[in-house]
């Protein structure tokens, strides 16, 4: 049985008298992916900050791999890999010369920075430098970075956000490869859709507390609705809709009627997304 | 700290360093333009008082004041005379009346005209009037009743002045090492402007680590052209060692000051403010040696003062360790302490 990568006991930070992080408690299991979601301000960022020791908790604990992550920070750092929003390369210098340097930092000393880089989709120009890129493939190449140390936890903040579909796929691709390795991914992101597919668990932030956790499906069979959604054709020619709420003592009921009374155009069953879960719970979106 | 980590990051910030057009240009055309500068002015000193004499009667008393030092060339007339101070060739001249002697014999006082240069200084001035009322009491056979005795305070420098360009050295040595200052805090300020000093600080590599490569990277940086702009302009002939651990604790101290200047500035263009701020004051006591008893006392409490006065004496007068060790000593108290400084109010920065 796989243990606890993560483990966040009553972690508390405060900026002043802003509260960001307020008591949170959650464990991550090794090789599982946890999607962190919540709008901006909410806390999350701050939460990887200390677990990735770059905030020292001002209450609780963090522990990573069974290490304290306040107590013994560099330990932790050479055992995790972190992918940040904003893109923070070296832009004077080529793809292969960034990696080469945190390859070097991280003591490793023979590593394939071209397979690396052809794992990404930058094969081709690694020796272009960094300011020659477009947005999309500097994320690729921080994703890249983030890999060097094959890292037993990887912190990946927005990993796609603001990219074409088909360089945020290339990143989901290696986000599922690094799953089946084993690591453990701790994905921060604003894509409910992303979140849903990549992640076994999510976990609702909202002003600095975790409100919901749980894997998606539970979520959506706790707080969400399932509907039939239809088209159905009224005498005189117009569309109207109707719907049928799904796991009803009612339901076939209702679904009898539906087909017996009205004449149906469409049909189609309706799942509650993260984001309507996420509404339903803390009573705003996730972009406010 | 780990070596390869250290060593990896001052290479990658000197691979940035020269990928910056702007330092890597002004790093070779700066230390070319010192040399072009330092070469093109005079190598010596002329010490000698030129002044022009007319003089329709020369008496006995005024053809023996060819001394050390003074250089009396006569001439046709004094409207000549005048015409030729007018145009500098002269930083005096004076013009003897044609009945001098008459009037020296019957006791009576000659009028002598004495010109003066537009730039002639006042002491300049009191020589000369010193000059002529000392040769007419000779003349006049009643000499001045008094002796005079001379002595030199300091290093007897008459015959070997310092020339310009040799006092203008340290002020090279203090202008290279923070041109390559700002330099440092540049890359330091975009590294927490670009957030890359975030990437750094979530992999092994320490925070002492990351003060040490810095520093390592500054330091080589400044004392890397100063020294060699010293070794050329023949800074080092004398006392090398005192130099080269005068220009080191230099660049440490210029590192030191780096740091604060990374600390206050958001983005380069603040960094370049700030840097010039550091510079104009760090160069006030170089002024001090280009022009003696141009500044006082209060200048001690510039760091740089230690620094350029090290300099300056080892390499224009040979001092030894012994004659300089207490200014090496405030200098290294003015390192330790900036160096501090500048790490502390840094690594909240970079936090």
């Amino acid at each position: 049985m796989a243990g606890d990568a993560i483990v966040a006991e009553e972690l508390t930070y405060w900026y002043g008298d802003l509260v960001a992080v307020d008591h949170i408690s959650f464990n991550v299991t090794e090789g599982e992916i946890l999607g962190f979601l919540g709008p901006n301000g909410a806390g999350k960022t701050t939460t990887v900050k200390m677990l990735t020791g770059q905030l020292r908790p001002k209450a609780g604990k963090a522990v990573l791999l069974g290490i304290d992550a306040a107590k013994n920070v560099k330990k932790v750092q050479g055992q995790i890999g972190v992918c940040f929003e904003d893109t923070n390369l070296y832009e004077q210098m080529s793809a292969v010369e960034n990696l080469i340097l945190f390859a070097r930092l991280f003591g490793i000393r023979q590593f394939d920075a071209d397979a690396l880089l052809t794992r990404v989709g930058l094969a081709g120009r690694e020796k272009d430098r960094v300011e020659s890129y477009s947005k999309g493939m500097k994320q690729r190449l921080m994703v890249a970075r983030s890999l060097l140390n094959r890292p037993r936890v990887l912190f990946l903040d927005e990993p796609t956000a603001g990219l074409d579909p088909t360089s945020a796929e290339s990143i989901r691709n290696v986000i599922l490869e690094e799953r089946e390795r084993g690591a453990t991914i701790f994905l921060t992101t604003h894509d409910m859709m992303e979140a849903d597919k990549l992640s076994d668990r999510v976990a609702f932030m909202n002003q600095g507390k975790i409100v919901a956790l749980d894997t998606p499906h539970n979520l959506k069979q706790q707080y969400g609705k399932r509907a039939l959604k239809a088209k159905v054709s009224t005498e005189s020619g117009e569309l109207c809709d109707r719907e049928v709420i799904l796991d009803a003592p009612e339901t076939p009921n209702a679904v009898h009627e539906l087909f017996a009374r009205e004449k149906v155009v469409t049909i189609h069953s309706e799942e509650a997304s993260l984001e309507d879960i996420f509404i339903k719970i803390t009573g705003r979106g996730l972009t406010e | 700290m780990n070596l390869r980590t250290i060593v990896a990051l001052v290479r990658k910030d000197f691979s940035l360093f020269f990928r910056n057009r702007f330092f890597a240009i002004m790093t070779p055309l700066g230390i070319i333009a010192y040399l072009i500068i330092y070469f093109v002015m005079p190598s010596s000193v002329n010490e000698s008082l030129e002044i022009g004499l007319y003089a329709p009667v020369m008496p006995p008393a005024f053809e023996q004041i060819q001394d050390e030092g003074l250089e009396i060339e006569l001439v046709e007339s004094e409207e000549a005379l005048r015409e030729a101070v007018t145009e500098g060739q002269y930083m005096a001249g004076i013009a003897l009346p044609a009945d001098i002697m008459e009037k020296f014999l019957s006791g009576q006082k000659p009028h002598i005209n004495v010109y003066f240069a537009a730039d002639t200084s006042e002491e300049v001035e009191d020589v000369i009037e010193v000059l002529i009322t000392e040769l007419a009491y000779l003349q006049v056979g009643e000499p001045l009743a008094i002796e005079v005795s001379e002595e030199v305070l300091g290093p007897d420098m008459l015959g070997m002045q310092i020339p310009l360009r040799d006092r203008l050295r340290p002020l090279f040595a203090i202008f290279l090492l923070m041109v390559e200052t700002i330099g440092l805090a540049s890359l330091i300020s975009e590294e927490v402007e670009r957030r890359t000093i975030q990437a750094l600080l979530v992999t092994p590599m320490t925070m002492a680590g990351l003060f040490t490569a810095k520093g390592i990277t500054g330091v080589s940086l400044a004392f890397g052209q100063a020294a060699l702009f010293m070794a050329i302009v023949g800074g080092m002939s004398d006392q090398p060692l005192i130099i080269l651990v005068a220009l080191l604790l230099g660049a440490a101290l210029v590192t030191g000051v780096g740091f604060l200047m990374a600390s206050l500035a958001r983005d380069v263009m603040s960094v370049m403010i700030w840097g010039f701020v550091a510079l104009i004051i760090l160069l006030i006591p170089s002024f001090g040696v280009m022009f003696p008893g141009t500044i006082t006392g209060w200048v001690k409490a510039i760091p740089s003062y230690y620094l350029v006065d090290t300099v300056h004496q080892a390499a224009n007068f040979g001092a030894g360790w012994g004659d300089v060790w207490l200014n090496l000593m405030v200098l290294l108290g003015f390192v330790l302490v900036i160096v501090w400084a500048g790490v502390m109010v840094l690594r909240r920065r970079f936090r």
